[in-house]
């Protein structure tokens, strides 16, 4: 199984992670969120599906909102990853960590990376519209809150009105 | 009941403003914020090795052999155990006297009975080496396939294939009844009905899976599990393990919700620490979700045999009720069997309606185990009742606002005995109900004008009233004793206060709402409170987060150990002051003498004497300031009186939901077009977090109305499912914002009127639903019978109305 496995094959990984440049040689079918979780060691991003289903491991590559589970490390090869350890500065939360926290957007708390990410990855000018924000919220899975209050934290952020 | 049982903050305490009834913002949410919160997941120890365990990938069989020779030649393997290793580690506590003996080993021997039930176990270097090597023994184990039993017909049939030799039948409980007085009433009533509603397999799901990371260090255990009861997980191991239970610490990380499902012992809470200690190696594993699915547990899986005797007024005389639930293989401790006696004990709900004969069964299939998620059992008795008035308001032509009315509770009648002997201490029944009908009302009005012009759109309503059993016995469950749970509290020398619970925290809000509790139980800025729980050694025992009961059970048991440092703190501030301990009261955080504000002395100075300045404590002062208060509810029974009734619960929560929805008629589409909750939980610890229980309630009560489904293959007993792509989870485009408001009728009973509210929300919205989409529907006569009610069965119910040529 060694030797017929490509999926051991070591690949050289280097990435920009939240600003900070890493190079790791890592096995070729080794996850992305397994990379930014077990060998960065950033644990904020979750995984709670590990089939690109829930959302819970959303970060943000280039730009774009991924799942990093359904993500190989060896694909995101000389991108720039940001993660929810890369949202507060020096500990002043953004405005929308802020809104989740004021109107209760959160329980357990294992969910609300993979929703700051997703959110953090748009431009909330697209999204000025009730419907658009549920339909972009639709794509993350919360199993505390019902929706109700990350709703409310979004529109009270962006100006929407709920 | 303990004498000292305190209702209320000390007298002789006051404060500027009160805690207790704020909504302040949670202190958990930074960390979550931040990504810093430590989930089982986020711990690694040094040397650590991980697991795969291997399951099941048939329904039904006997083992005849496992190679695990393939599997240690892979590289990074370190061992691979399976059941024979470790057959004489039992996971089922013989506890429960009214079931049938469940012999579980922690792995499964010779024998398999649900597609997800582990047998083996692979230790390697990483996960993915792990689980390459649990794929390398499952295909070199060879099963010996047992015909199967997919549901509860097969599992009743005179020649079903039986799960356990020793049985003579697929009865884990086998409680038939008889009442006379409902045998009467059903010969005088002017009519009866009979009919089978169903609730579907699914479950709680949280969005973080299981885990468990185990070490052991000379002699000495430390377990990190994702668990709801870290005592009892511990107090099991123990038993289970003959490890000195001194020698075992518990300790929960950061949960990622829980909600019941992680309640149980769970074969890996016992197999890791056994690997840890064979090995010498800490030993880590992370269920992933197609385990979870097929291996934590299932339930609602319940069918209800209704017959119902009634009169031409819409009087309803008599029900009969025939509930059996599927409790899939039973290999599970708590096993799955109390669900249904909360079913039979609820399901009149918020309805004065006692002549109820209820027959208790379950039975063993070969599906995953079932047990414990929000709301056990009272979901599937709502809607057995709302169903069962809903059917007779239509056949007496009686209005079904109206017969709700004849029959909810009035406060008048409180405390109210229910059928079964749950003891409804207080609430507001009647008034929630008609505000959940003014409220509901305007909205209907709303959402018929925006369908006017839609042919194709029909719009209804539906209502439920419920009660939340809250606070409930241990017993039923698991057969230990007890209803109590724990707090102690330390001042320490700066006058900070540390309190530990015995209580867990799965992301509802605890270390928040305790910290107010304690704040305001000594006087003291909740600031200056610190939590810690969910780890057997700094924690005082207790029993768990579970049954909506740590409102409860926190506020007594804070009061009790409050009142005790209190009693101290008067002693040595008296001694400072040269007055009467009598005399001696707390204002804003400073001892003085009642009548005269100063000279006062603080919490930092008294606990400084209490414990490094002992010259300053009265003579004969036993040093430091450090008190546990361990409460039993008053009010709570564990087993039936004579006459068979048991109050299992400490207090009561009601609501009243209501829903309008639109159902688009060529398509089946349903949706929730607004929702509304009128809830009394008693006092409001904490009003924001209260709400945002009750928005997560709802939400689950929506999946398991409208939507997952554990669905097995009848021929095989094979699972349909083993992913979220077939199980369907709801998104935030299927939950509707609702409208919540609050009565607060506090418990005469329970600390501070508090009653609980973890449950509540998910009662509700399966019965709602299904009256309002029968209400949409009636001019095509079309009858909701079962969840979930997705567009297919509702296209199916319009086929079997039109061809079955109106039966209602």
């Amino acid at each position: 199984m060694m030797d017929t496995n490509p999926g051991l094959r070591e690949v050289d990984v280097s990435v920009s992670i939240n600003g900070t440049q890493v190079s790791h040689r890592v096995p070729a079918r080794l996850l992305l969120s397994d990379f930014i979780r077990d060998v960065v060691g950033l644990t904020g991003t979750h995984v709670g599906c590990e089939h690109g289903y829930c959302g819970a491991c959303t970060v943000i590559v280039d730009g774009d909102a991924i799942r990093s589970c359904s993500t190989l490390a060896a694909q995101i090869d000389g991108s720039a990853i940001r993660t929810v350890e890369d949202l507060a500065t020096d500990g002043e939360l953004t405005p929308m960590q802020q809104a989740f926290h004021e109107n209760h957007a959160m329980q357990c708390g294992f969910c609300t990376a993979g929703f700051l990410m997703t959110l953090e990855s748009v431009d909330p000018d697209g999204y000025q519209e009730k419907e658009q924000v549920i339909d972009l919220l639709s794509g993350n899975l919360c199993r505390c809150t019902g929706y109700h209050n990350i709703f409310n934290a979004v529109c009270s952020t962006w100006g929407v009105d709920s | 009941m303990t004498l000292d049982s305190p209702m209320r903050i000390n007298p002789m305490i006051r404060h500027r403003a009160s805690h207790i009834g704020r909504a302040v913002p949670r202190r958990e949410d930074r960390s979550s914020l931040m990504g810093r919160q430590r989930y089982i997941a986020d711990l690694k120890l040094p040397g650590m090795l991980e697991v795969s365990f291997v399951r099941s990938t048939e329904p039904h069989a006997r083992i005849v052999s496992i190679d695990t020779g393939p599997a240690l030649a892979l590289p990074g393997v370190h061992a691979v155990f399976t059941g024979a290793d470790l057959a004489d580690v039992e996971l089922f506590p013989q506890k429960i006297l009214y079931i049938q003996p469940v012999h579980q080993p922690a792995l499964a021997v010779d024998r398999v009975r649900y597609v997800g039930s582990p047998y083996a176990a692979v230790v390697a270097t990483d996960r993915y080496v792990a689980e390459d090597a649990a794929t390398l023994v499952a295909t070199h184990t060879e099963f010996d396939p047992l015909p199967t039993v997919a549901d509860l017909d097969q599992a009743l049939a005179d020649d079903a294939p039986r799960l356990f030799d020793d049985w003579p039948d697929n009865y884990l409980v086998n409680f038939p009844a008889d009442k006379p007085e409902v045998r009467k009433a059903f010969e005088e009533a002017d009519h009866t009905f009979s009919d089978t509603y169903v609730s579907q397999r699914q479950t709680g799901l949280p969005l973080e899976c299981r885990g468990v990371l185990a070490d052991e260090v000379d002699g000495e255990f430390t377990i990190w599990t994702s668990t709801q009861s870290p005592h009892i997980v511990r107090t099991t191991i123990a038993e289970m393990t003959g490890i000195p239970e001194p020698r075992i610490r518990v300790i929960v990380p950061a949960m990622g919700g829980g909600f019941g499902t992680k309640t149980h012992i769970y074969p890996e809470d016992v197999v890791m620490p056994w690997i840890a200690r064979k090995l010498g190696r800490p030993v880590r594993w992370l269920e992933d979700r197609f385990e979870n699915l097929v291996s934590a547990v299932h339930a609602r899986d319940q069918r209800h045999d209704v017959d119902v005797a009634y009169d031409d007024d819409g009087t309803i005389r008599a029900i009969r009720c025939k509930a059996y639930c599927d409790v899939g293989s039973g290999e599970i401790f708590m096993p799955g069997t109390a669900t249904v006696f909360v079913t039979g004990g609820v399901l009149t709900g918020g309805y004065d309606f006692r002549n109820m004969e209820v027959h208790h069964f379950c039975v063993v299939t070969n599906k995953t185990p079932s047990g414990a998620y929000r709301g056990f059992g009272t979901p599937e008795g709502m809607f057995v009742m709302e169903r069962i008035i809903d059917r007779v308001a239509h056949l007496t032509g009686t209005d079904r606002v109206e017969i709700r009315r004849r029959m909810i509770l009035q406060e008048e009648q409180m405390p109210y005995i229910m059928h079964g002997g749950g003891r409804v201490d207080s609430g507001s029944h009647a008034k929630g109900f008609e505000r959940a009908v003014e409220m509901i009302g305007e909205s209907l009005e709303r959402v018929r004008a925006r369908y006017a012009d839609d042919p194709d759109v029909r719009v209804g309503v539906g209502y439920t009233n419920y009660v939340e059993p809250t606070t409930p016995t241990y017993h039923l469950t698991t057969g230990h004793w007890a209803g109590y749970d724990s707090a102690t509290l330390r001042v320490d020398p700066d006058g900070a206060v540390r309190v530990g619970l015995g209580t867990t925290a799965l992301g509802q809000g605890t270390e928040t709402t305790a910290a107010q509790l304690a704040a305001d139980a000594l006087g003291v800025d909740p600031d200056d409170v610190t939590v810690v729980m969910g780890d057997t050694d700094r924690a005082p025992y207790g029993l768990g987060a579970w049954g909506s009961r740590s409102a409860i059970v926190m506020s007594g048991s804070i009061l009790m150990a409050a009142d005790r440092v209190m009693t101290k703190a008067q002693e040595i501030a008296a001694h400072m002051l040269e007055a009467a301990a009598d005399d001696i009261v707390l204002t804003d955080g400073r001892f003085h003498v009642a009548g005269s504000d100063t000279p006062t002395v603080t919490w930092s100075q008294v606990a400084t004497a209490a414990w490094v300045r002992t010259v300053d404590l009265p003579q004969g002062l036993e040093p430091g300031l450090e008190m546990s208060g361990y409460f039993e509810p008053p009010e709570l029974e564990h087993l039936p009186g004579m006459d068979g009734k048991v109050n299992a619960a400490a207090s009561w929560s009601n609501g009243a939901h209501a829903g309008v929805v639109s159902v688009r008629v060529s398509t089946g589409e349903i949706k929730i077009e607004d929702y509304v909750v009128v809830h009394d939980c008693g006092t409001m610890i904490n009003p924001m977090i209260i709400d945002g229980q009750v928005h997560g309630g709802v939400a689950q009560g929506i999946a398991g109305a409208m939507f997952e489904h554990f669905q097995y293959d009848p021929e095989t007993a094979r699972p349909l499912f083993a992913s979220f792509m077939e199980y369907l989870y709801p998104t935030c485009s299927d939950v509707p914002m609702m409208t919540v408001e609050h009565f607060e009728t506090p418990s005469p009973d329970q600390p501070l009127g508090v009653k609980g509210c973890g449950e509540g929300g998910t009662i509700g919205p399966a019965a709602v639903v299904a009256g309002a989409v029968d209400d949409a529907l009636s001019d095509l006569g079309v009858e909701i019978k079962a969840t979930p009610v997705t567009p297919s069965a509702i296209r199916k119910a319009i086929r079997e109305a039109a061809d079955g040529g109106g039966e209602r």
